[in-house]
């Protein structure tokens, strides 16, 4: 932020820095181990007079000089090139703070030349003692290179207390100091050991050259065991977010610490395996193999060690794209583009938005990623993202996979990144999510106006009261991968015998309910063992008939898609058949889930909903990695799994696995963290209510009265934390981990926050009609939930046992409503006995099952009022 | 663009900058010595190498051997301002080699190759072909020593920094600038002064130790030092020309540090020709390295002239630190002894075994 970036593209600076890095550790490492072999070996040559063994030791201390003081000393010049390139804020930091650390390595690398020249060229010209003198002085500047070196490094990842007292010596004897130099140390005996295979296998005289590899094998056993015991004492002296980060929390570290693993036990073995007597022709290249297994067994633990610091450079300090952690508040709330200095588009417009993605994306994103690069390419890990849902990862960034920093910048400039991933990168043209959808319109067949069925006000005798107790049944329907609780519409009816003092039937009546379009359903690869066809169970505590779980889907066989189908509910005389009332109702069920928004993939069923293969395998590709579970290996071998088996479920009493957070917690309050500040969208982005998706199930007065989702429900962040508090206070730890992020939008702080339970503690209708009167507020009072399942909207009662649905419509379409496919869907019974929108009995119409105009209200307060919304 | 917004922000430093001045320009004059002793004598040595009336084998040889030394110690005391240099002049430096990245990069890979080219220059001297190894080392040398001219004119010249808007790919070199030409070849032709120079005295010393006369051999380095400053007077005159008249000012009466300077560097340049020409290695080397520490100064005065709209090292933040100048100031110190103490101990002939 503070210079300017230098766009590798392609490349990726990641890849240089990992290319230079791992070469000129390797190197690094062994100049300090190799030369106590040299000078070790030197003295065996000495104590068993051995000519052979001092040529050795010449020979490999020429080789010992060519690599150490030409490659090593090149290629650590050539770290700071690319560490100042590629991080120069960071660069700056360690350059400026620990400025005499360095210029001491500086004298100690200046030493370690001369007494290395002067070792190999007076090898045999000058005395013996002063000779080892000579090569223990090596051993020691050498090692004090890396005493010097590994504190600063050590001190990026742990920088103990210098953020605080910003003393130097804070950082520099940090808490995992001594573990890591002890580590490198015994590392760097071992890699000796290697090193020493390559001179010793070309050694001419068999048996000596046997007896040499032997040697050399014998230098990797005793600080193989210092080695293990060091890195365990490395990793233990890890703070927990590095630790956790090494064990897997970071999806780029899982294949790095696998080879890590691996390469140790084979480099172990390869390295006994050349103490073994072989031809020198196969010794030599297999001399070169473990040369090659080092070298990665040393790149796999510098990866390690860098990679466990992300998010960031200097830990608690610069963030891996090298904004300072302190600048982040402030880029939030003024912009990048308006704080940065290297920038040309410092403000968006509609003709630059491209343009300042890109200087956005650079300071951002390029520090770490390469596009098309082989090193971390932006363009896999985007290219499923409509920019929609691209805005929404970068939104979530950070929160809960905290191996990346948070996006940081104004909400605009995040979008205009979004757009520059998507548009600019990938090429895509759709602005919208669910585009293809847009672009496949759908084919919806029904009768369009529904039909009504006939009412006489004079001589019918009962008026039959039919509803889905839900305004939408979302179904994801992609089982082969994961099911999310049951599956299936609830249709309730009440019977009521008309007169001027009506009364429900419950005895000597039969409710049937019948598809009255649907046809089976025989290609879309769904089985029912229901039919769509049955009798109601009479449900005694509710005086209502229901029949519940109907399969009921959004598909026909000819691929149309059809969210509102009307099923024919019948009441007929157990005694002698005769149909005492009819009516028609819409079982409302969608599987428009927009999943695809942010996991990529397509629409299963043609355009028009359903969660396709690859959608489902994004979703537990991610949760795998997420939650360390094997979903999508469990889904490909046939035994998927139903969310609510882990995550426990009210709606279905599914129990779950009590530590787990239950499913609309778990799944609202990680999708929270990436849809803050969204708004009604954040609803429409899963949720089939999208003003211009195939289903837009909000549909009732509340709709047309310009109201949305949150008016009740509350912000995204306020419903995801009142289910985390709830969880959070039974116990469950892993509510922390979501809520961490997240800051409620309706009242001041966490502490106010209502906790409540999902399908039990829900938005209170008389919240706003305080009394049943007419509401003061369009905004609900968040936190303030039904006390318990009773007093839901689908289970409440008036005065007189008639449900609140039976009268007003289901939630999310309460009377009167505006199906967007065809007006009166919904309105089907205000319809056929009133002739009217409004709820069964509104304007006074007491008639309708008392047959005479009444005086009182019984059934509830305010409802002998007019209608008042009825210009709507 | 109003280029004063492109200038990063820098960072505290733990000691007052007089303290980092004075090891930059210490270090720098150091690495000066070693890195046109290192250009001179490869171009020398590649002269000496080649079918021409420069052809000398044993001299070719000779610096051949001490080549890969000199390049170690080059690389080696570059280290040290090039860690000061950050220090102080971290926004600069720091976008310059961004804005040059790619060639910036390249040179570690260049300096790589250049090093064991001169490697096998020396081990393969007598068999055919290896001139090609000097060669290449030497071109190398020549390409990394344009770079560096690159980078140190671009560091302070700011207002070509807003080419990064539209190139930035690493990719800007400064041929923008009018002194980057007689700068760069200021710095070639003083190497191959040195290198002549550095042939006589390394002549000079063996024949101390050994008892020869090389006298033939001290007069051909001589006459490199003396023939390649004459060729200076030229080129440092179009590079004097070719800086900003205001920058020329200082040196001639407006400021008068800068003026003493300027003219202790002609009278230095003056006395080492002289010296030169009359073959005295000693007041020659004296001179010289005067006259070297002179420029240094200059040129450090140039660099500070021309970013004073931008920034002063004097505004840096001193958060203290003092106890890590004195660990390094003893681990120079004791490093400085022990080096004086290996040396002492290379020379402990291999007679004295058991006595």
């Amino acid at each position: 932020m503070n210079y300017p970036v230098w766009e590798l593209y392609s490349t990726g600076g990641g890849l240089l820095m990992v290319i230079i890095a791992v070469v000129h550790v390797y190197v690094a490492h062994f100049a300090v181990g190799g030369g106590l072999f040299l000078v070790l070996t030197e003295m065996k040559g000495y104590r068993e007079n051995s000519s052979d063994i001092l040529d050795f030791t010449k020979k490999h201390s020429r080789f010992f000089m060519l690599l150490s003081v030409v490659f090593g000393s090149v290629t650590g010049v050539g770290i700071w090139f690319i560490i100042s390139l590629i991080s120069p804020d960071a660069t700056s930091t360690l350059t400026h703070h620990f400025v005499f650390i360095w210029a001491a390595e500086w004298v100690c690398f200046g030493c370690e030349i001369i007494a290395i020249f002067v070792y190999y060229y007076r090898f045999g010209k000058m005395n013996r003692k002063a000779h080892l003198k000579i090569g223990w002085l090596y051993f020691l500047f050498a090692w004090l290179s890396l005493f010097f070196v590994n504190g600063i490094i050590a001190f990026m990842l742990t920088p103990g207390e210098w953020p605080e007292t910003g003393n130097m010596w804070d950082g520099f004897f940090n808490p995992t100091m001594l573990p890591s130099l002890f580590f490198r140390t015994a590392l760097s005996l071992v890699l000796a050991g290697i090193f020493g295979f390559v001179t010793a296998v070309f050694i001419k005289k068999t048996e000596f050259r046997e007896t040499m590899i032997r040697y050399c094998a014998k230098w990797l056993i005793l600080p193989f065991v210092f080695m293990m015991i060091f890195a365990f004492w490395y990793f233990k002296a890890l703070p927990d977010a590095p630790r956790a980060m090494v064990m897997g929390r970071s999806p780029e570290l899982i294949p790095v610490v696998k080879i890590f693993m691996w390469f140790l036990p084979l480099l172990f073995i390869g390295s006994l395996a050349m103490a073994i007597r072989m031809p020198g022709s196969v010794k030599k290249p297999a001399a070169f193999v473990i040369l090659a297994i080092g070298l990665v067994y040393m790149g796999a633990f510098e990866w390690i060690r860098e990679a466990s610091r992300r998010p960031y450079l200097i830990y608690g300090h610069t963030w891996s794209n090298s904004i300072r952690v302190w600048e982040e508040e402030y880029l939030n709330k003024n912009g990048l583009l308006q704080t940065a200095k290297w920038i040309k588009n410092r403000e968006i417009k509609d003709d630059n938005m491209l343009e300042a993605g890109r200087e956005i994306f650079k300071i951002e994103c390029i520090s770490c990623h390469s596009v098309g690069g082989p090193l971390n390419d932006i363009l896999p890990l985007t290219s499923r993202y409509s920019i929609l849902g691209m805005d929404s990862q970068l939104n979530g960034q950070g929160k809960i996979n905290d191996y990346m920093p948070q996006f940081m910048g104004t909400s605009e400039e995040r979008m205009t990144l979004a757009r520059f991933i998507v548009q600019g990168l990938h090429g895509k043209k759709d602005t919208k999510a669910s585009a293809d959808m847009q672009n496949l319109p759908v084919k919806i067949p029904m009768e369009n106006p529904v039909k009504i069925p006939e009412f006489d006000e004079e001589k019918s005798e009962y008026v039959l009261l039919a509803w889905s107790d839900s305004g939408m049944y979302t179904i994801p329907d992609s089982k082969q991968f994961h099911g999310m609780g049951p599956e299936g519409n609830n249709l309730f009816a009440q019977l009521i015998r008309r007169g001027e003092t009506p009364e429900i039937v419950t005895e000597d009546v039969e409710l049937t309910y019948k598809d009255s379009g649907q046809k089976k359903l025989q290609n879309l690869q769904i089985t029912y063992d229901k039919t769509l066809n049955g009798t109601m169970e009479l449900n005694q505590d509710l005086m209502a008939f229901a029949a519940e779980s109907i399969p009921v889907r959004p598909y026909k066989d000819d691929g149309s898609f059809n969210p509102y189908p009307v099923f024919t509910i019948e009441a007929r005389s157990k005694t002698d058949g005769k149909i005492l009332g009819k009516t028609r109702v819409v079982a409302p069920v969608s599987t428009e889930m927009g999943c695809n928004n942010c996991h990529g993939g397509k629409w299963r069923a043609k355009g028009s909903g359903g969660i396709s293969d690859q959608t489902s395998n994004d979703i537990l590709t991610v949760h795998d990695r997420i939650s360390r579970t094997n979903l999508l290996d469990m889904a490909q071998k046939g035994r998927s799994i139903d969310c609510s088996s882990c995550h426990s479920d009210s709606i279905s009493g599914a129990e779950g696995q009590s530590e787990r957070l239950n499913l609309s917690a778990s799944i609202h309050g990680f999708h929270a963290n990436y849809l803050t500040e969204k708004d009604g969208d954040a609803c429409h982005l899963c949720h089939p209510s999208s003003p211009d998706g195939n289903t837009r199930f909000f549909r009732g007065i509340h709709k047309s009265l310009d109201m949305d989702c949150i008016n009740c429900h509350g912000k995204m962040e306020d419903l995801a934390l009142s289910l985390l508090v709830a969880e959070k206070q039974a116990g469950k730890k892993s509510a922390d981990r979501l809520m961490k992020y997240l800051s409620p939008q309706a009242v001041q702080n966490i502490d106010q926050v209502s906790p409540r339970k999902p399908w039990i503690n829900e938005p209170d209708c008389l919240n706003c009609h305080v009394d049943f009167q007419p509401p003061e507020t369009d905004e609900s009072e968040i936190n303030m939930w039904t006390k318990n399942r009773e007093q839901l909207f689908h289970m409440r009662t008036g005065e007189a046992g008639i449900m609140c649905q039976a009268c007003h419509g289901s939630s999310h379409a309460v009377y009167p409503t505006a199906n967007f496919l065809d007006k009166d869907r919904d309105n089907i019974q205000p319809m056929q006995y009133q002739k009217n929108q409004y709820p069964i009995g509104a304007n006074k119409n007491c008639k309708v099952c008392h047959t005479i105009d009444m005086e009182e209200e019984i059934h509830h307060p305010n409802m002998l009022n007019m209608f008042r919304n009825s210009e709507l | 663009m109003d280029v004063s917004q492109l200038i990063p922000m820098s960072e505290a430093i733990p000691v007052h900058w007089g303290w980092f001045k004075f090891f930059l320009i210490l270090t720098f004059v150091v690495h000066l010595l070693f890195m046109n002793a290192m250009l001179g004598g490869g171009i020398i040595a590649l002269a000496s190498s080649v079918e021409s009336r420069f052809k000398n084998r044993v001299l070719a040889k000779e610096t051949g051997a001490i080549l890969p030394f000199i390049i170690a110690f080059t690389v080696n005391t570059g280290v040290a301002p090039f860690l000061f240099v950050q220090v102080l002049y971290s926004p600069f430096i720091y976008t310059s080699s961004v804005l040059m990245a790619v060639y910036w990069l390249s040179l570690v890979g260049m300096l790589l190759t250049a090093y064991y080219s001169a490697y096998i220059f020396d081990y393969r001297f007598d068999r055919p072909g290896s001139v090609f190894f000097i060669a290449v080392s030497v071109i190398l040398m020549l390409v990394i020593g344009f770079l560096f001219t690159n980078n140190m004119t671009l560091m302070i010249s700011p207002e070509q920094w807003t080419r990064y808007f539209d190139n930035p790919d690493g990719t800007i070199l400064n041929f923008a600038e009018p002194s980057l030409i007689p700068r760069y070849l200021h710095f070639v032709i003083s190497s191959v002064a040195i290198g002549g120079l550095f042939q006589a005295i390394v002549k000079k010393f063996k024949d101390r130790k050994t008892g020869n006369d090389s006298k033939a051999d001290i007069e051909n380095g001589m006459k490199w030092f003396t023939f390649a400053t004459l060729i200076q007077i030229p080129v440092g005159i179009w590079f004097f020309m070719a800086l900003p008249q205001e920058i020329r000012r200082m040196f001639m009466g407006q400021d008068t540090l800068g003026t003493i300077l300027f003219m202790s560097g002609l009278v230095g340049t003056v006395l080492s020709l002289i010296s030169g020409f009359y073959t005295r290695v000693a007041a020659c080397t004296g001179w010289t390295i005067a006259t070297i520490a002179i420029m240094v100064l200059m040129r450090d005065m140039i660099r500070d002239a021309l970013i004073a709209p931008y920034f002063t090292v004097s505004s840096l933040k001193v958060t203290p630190g003092y106890s890590s100048l004195i660990l390094f100031l003893a681990v120079l110190f004791i490093g400085i002894a022990l080096v004086v103490y290996m040396l002492k101990l290379a020379y402990v002939p291999a007679e004295e075994e058991g006595s």
